[in-house]
C-alpha cells in the first residue's frame, strides 16, 4: 500500500488533488481512496488531505501518519508545520517551490521534486490553483502513477464539474509541471518546532470548556486569542492602495471581512493590517475608483 | 459501473436509483453534498423528482412525513444539529407508518459545536421507531437507500429508515463504488403502493388526535413492526445478494468468528479498520473475531448471542456517551447477552471526530484479551482521552 499526505491552503484545491489522485489510480486497476481533514474550512487556511492506493480493496479509515509521499502545495506552509513528520526514511516529497530541491529545507533528507506550480497554474489556468500542477510532478517524482493517468483523471474530474476547456486547461498544466520538475534531496538542516498546542486532560479543562482570558505555554487562550493567530501567509496576493486615487469612501473598510482595514483618523488614512489581511481580494473587487490593486507577494 | 465518488455523492444516487420521487431538504455539514448533487440530477434532467427547498429541518420532515402519507416516495439526508431540530416530526412518522429513507450523516450533536464525526446524533432519535443501519463503506452507503426502500415499504415493517454514514469519514471520502444498473434496481424495487393514502378521490384520516384508548394499541403494532422488521432486512439482504453479489450479512455482518476467544462489536467505518486489524492478528494465532452491528433498530437479540456463543470476552465499541453506564452501544448489547457467560467491556473512541487509529483498535482487542483472562480491566475505557489511563 502506498500513503500520502497532501498539505495545502484551502482553495488551492488539495482535497481535488487527492481526488483525482485516487481516480488515476483506479483507472490503472488499482484500489484508491482519498480523503480530506480540514478545520472549519476558509480559503487560505492549512488544510490536509490523504490518499492510500493498493492493488486490492483498501480497508483502513484512518489518516495517514506514516506516509510514503508527502505533496506540499504551498511552501510557505514549511515556516510552521513540520510537513514531513512520520514519513518514511525512503519516501519522497513533492513540493510547489521556486527553489531547486537541495535549496529547500525540510529538516530532512529526502527525495524531492520541486516545481514552481504557482507559475505554471498562473500561466495556464490563471488562477493559483496548484492542485494539477503538483500532480503531474507527483507522477514525476513518484510514479505511483503515469501522467497520462494523471491527464485522463483531471480531464474527468475537473471536466464533469467545470466543463471540458477547463479540464483540457488543467491537465495541460499537470503535463507542463511533469516536464519541469526537477528532483533531488533536501537539505535535513533546520529543526521545526511544532507550534505547541494547549492540551489539558479532562480534569483540567475549565468546566463546560468556558475560558477567560489567560495564558498558557502554548499561548493565549480566552477572548482576545486570536490576536496571535496571523495569517499573513495565507496569502498569495495582497492589496495595495494608491492614496492619490482614493476617494476615502470607506467601501474597502465596510467590506473586509476580517477587519484587517482600519482608519487611522476620520479624516485621513487608512492603512491595512497585513498580519491579518488573507488576500481576498475582496477590498480591490469593492473599490469604485480603481485605487486598490492586489499584488502578489507576501508582506 | 464503477466510479470513484464521495458517500455523499454515493447516497445521491442510490437515491436516484431508487426513483425517489419528492425531496424536501435543507443542507447542513457534512450533508450538504447529498443534496446538492440530488438537486443537480434533478436540474440536469437525469432525475425526476420534487425538490423542495424548505425553511428548517422541522419542516424538511414535515413536508417527508406528508409526501409519504400522500403516496409518495421520499429521500432526504440530515445530520446532526439538524436532526435534533426535527426532533418532534421524527417522532411523528414512525408510528404513522409513512417508510421514508432519510440518510444521517454521523456528525457531533452540540454544544460545543463540531462538525466531526460521531454517532450521538442517530443515537437521540433510537426510540422513535425508525429503523437504523451503519454502512463502513461508500458502497454500502448507496446499496442501504436501496434496500431502505424495500425494507421501509414492506408492508409487514412500513416504517422510516435510516441509513447512518460516518460525517466526513464517509461523506467525503472518495473510494470507487459499483453503480448499479436503473433496471436491476427497477426489478429489485418495485414502486411505492401504500394500502391507505391521502388522496381526495378516496379521503383517508392519517395522524389525527388519538385518546388514550388507542395509544397503546398503536404503540404495540409499532412495537411488532420494528421486530417484524430483523426477518424482512434478513430476506431483503438476500434477495440483493443474489441480485447484485454483494451480501452485508442483514441485521450483522460477521467476520473471521470460527473458534475466536474474543470479539469486537463495531458500527460505521471503524469495522472497516478493524478487519484489517482483525487480519494481522489471526496472522499472529490470536483467536480475536469481529461482528459488525449493522442495524441498531430493530436490534438483533438473538443474532448477536448466537455469533457471540462461546467467546469469554466482548468488546463493544461506542463512538456516542449517554452520560450514564457508557455508550447506547454497549448497553445494548450488555443486555442481549444477559444470562451468556461473557465479560463485555465498553471501548469510547473517535467522539467528537477524534481519528480511531489502528493503534487504538490493537488496544482495544488488547484490553478485551485481559477480561477474557479473568483479570481485572475497567469496564468503561475512554481511548486516547488525556487524564483518563486505559
Amino acid at each position: 500500500m502506498f500513503e500520502l499526505r497532501f498539505h495545502g491552503r484551502g482553495g488551492q484545491g488539495a482535497v481535488m488533488a487527492a481526488q483525482t489522485l485516487a481516480e488515476a489510480a483506479v483507472i490503472e486497476g488499482n484500489y484508491a481512496v482519498a480523503f480530506p481533514f480540514f478545520g472549519a474550512e476558509r480559503r487560505g487556511a492549512p488544510v490536509l488531505a490523504f490518499a492510500r492506493i493498493d492493488s486490492k480493496k483498501i480497508f483502513s479509515k484512518t489518516q495517514v501518519y506514516v506516509p510514503d509521499c508527502v505533496v506540499v502545495l504551498d511552501d510557505s506552509l514549511l515556516d510552521t508545520i513540520d510537513v514531513v513528520s512520520g514519513i518514511k526514511p525512503e519516501g519522497s516529497v513533492v513540493i510547489n517551490s521556486k527553489e531547486e530541491p537541495d535549496e529547500i529545507d525540510l529538516g530532512k533528507e529526502l527525495r524531492t521534486g520541486a516545481i514552481d506550480a504557482t507559475s505554471v497554474a498562473l500561466e495556464i489556468l490563471k488562477a493559483p490553483i496548484t492542485n494539477t500542477a503538483i500532480l503531474g510532478a507527483l507522477a514525476r517524482v513518484t510514479g505511483i502513477v503515469k501522467i497520462e493517468s494523471i491527464e485522463e483523471a483531471v480531464k474527468t474530474r475537473f471536466g464533469e464539474r467545470l466543463g471540458a476547456r477547463v479540464g483540457e486547461r488543467n491537465a495541460l498544466a499537470a503535463r507542463i509541471a511533469y516536464e519541469k520538475t526537477v528532483i533531488g534531496i533536501s537539505k535535513g538542516i533546520k529543526k521545526l518546532e511544532t507550534k505547541k498546542q494547549w492540551l489539558p486532560s479532562y480534569q483540567e479543562l475549565p468546566v463546560g470548556g468556558a475560558l477567560i482570558e489567560g495564558r498558557t505555554e502554548a499561548g493565549l487562550i480566552g477572548p482576545g486569542s486570536f490576536i496571535e493567530n496571523k495569517v499573513s501567509g495565507w496569502a498569495t496576493f495582497r492589496p495595495v492602495r494608491d492614496k492619490a486615487k482614493c476617494t476615502m469612501c470607506l467601501l474597502c473598510w465596510f467590506y473586509c471581512p476580517e477587519g484587517t482595514i482600519v482608519r487611522i483618523s476620520d479624516r485621513g488614512d487608512l492603512m491595512t493590517n497585513y498580519d491579518y489581511c488573507k488576500g481576498c481580494g475582496v477590498c480591490e473587487n469593492e473599490c469604485p475608483v480603481d485605487a486598490i490593486k492586489m499584488v502578489r507577494g507576501r508582506v | 459501473m464503477k466510479k470513484v465518488m464521495m458517500g455523499d455523492h454515493a447516497v445521491a444516487i442510490g437515491a436516484k436509483l431508487s426513483r425517489a420521487e419528492v425531496i424536501p431538504a435543507f443542507p447542513i455539514t457534512p450533508q450538504t453534498l447529498i443534496i446538492e448533487h440530488i438537486a443537480d440530477l434533478i436540474n440536469d434532467g437525469e432525475m425526476n423528482a420534487k425538490f423542495l427547498t424548505m425553511e428548517s429541518e422541522h419542516s424538511v420532515m414535515s413536508a417527508a412525513a406528508a409526501a409519504s402519507a400522500a403516496g409518495a416516495r421520499v429521500f432526504t439526508a440530515t445530520s446532526s444539529q439538524g436532526l435534533a431540530f426535527m426532533h418532534e416530526m421524527v417522532y411523528a412518522t414512525a408510528p404513522l407508518r409513512l417508510p421514508v429513507v432519510m440518510v444521517n450523516a454521523n456528525r457531533t450533536l452540540g454544544g460545543p459545536p463540531g462538525i466531526w464525526c460521531e454517532h450521538n446524533d442517530s443515537m437521540g432519535v433510537r426510540d422513535s421507531g425508525w429503523l437504523q443501519v451503519y454502512v463502513e463503506d461508500n458502497q454500502e452507503a448507496l446499496d442501504m437507500v436501496i434496500q431502505g426502500y424495500r425494507i421501509a415499504e414492506d408492508k409487514r415493517v412500513m416504517l422510516p429508515i435510516m441509513p447512518c454514514l460516518d460525517g466526513f469519514v464517509l461523506t467525503h471520502t472518495v473510494e470507487p463504488v459499483d453503480i448499479p444498473e436503473q433496471e436491476d434496481v427497477d426489478s429489485f424495487l418495485p414502486s411505492f403502493s401504500p394500502d391507505i393514502m391521502l388522496d381526495p378521490v378516496k379521503p383517508a384520516m392519517i395522524g389525527t388526535f388519538m385518546p388514550a384508548e388507542y395509544i397503546m394499541e398503536l404503540r404495540r403494532q409499532t412495537a411488532g413492526a420494528v421486530e417484524s422488521a430483523k426477518h424482512v432486512v434478513m430476506e431483503i439482504n438476500d434477495e440483493f445478494a443474489k441480485t447484485f453479489d454483494r451480501n452485508y450479512g442483514g441485521l450483522i455482518d460477521i467476520y473471521r468468528m470460527d473458534d475466536a476467544e474474543i470479539a469486537l462489536v463495531t458500527t460505521g467505518t471503524v469495522t472497516s479498520t478493524s478487519r484489517a486489524i482483525v487480519d494481522e492478528l489471526r496472522n499472529k494465532g490470536k483467536k480475536v473475531g469481529l461482528v459488525k452491528l449493522r442495524f441498531f433498530r430493530p436490534f438483533p437479540i438473538e443474532e448477536l448471542r448466537k455469533a457471540l456463543a462461546g467467546i469469554s470476552a466482548v468488546g463493544v465499541f461506542d463512538r456516542s456517551i449517554s452520560y450514564h453506564g457508557g455508550g447506547p452501544t454497549f448497553m445494548e448489547v450488555r443486555s442481549a447477552l444477559y444470562g451468556m457467560n461473557i465479560t463485555a467491556v465498553n471501548h469510547l473512541a473517535g467522539i467528537g471526530g477524534r481519528d480511531v487509529t489502528e493503534d487504538q483498535i490493537r488496544k482495544m482487542f488488547e484490553i478485551t484479551q485481559k477480561a477474557a483472562k479473568g483479570e481485572k480491566v475497567n469496564t468503561i475505557n475512554w481511548h486516547n482521552t488525556r487524564g483518563e489511563s486505559v
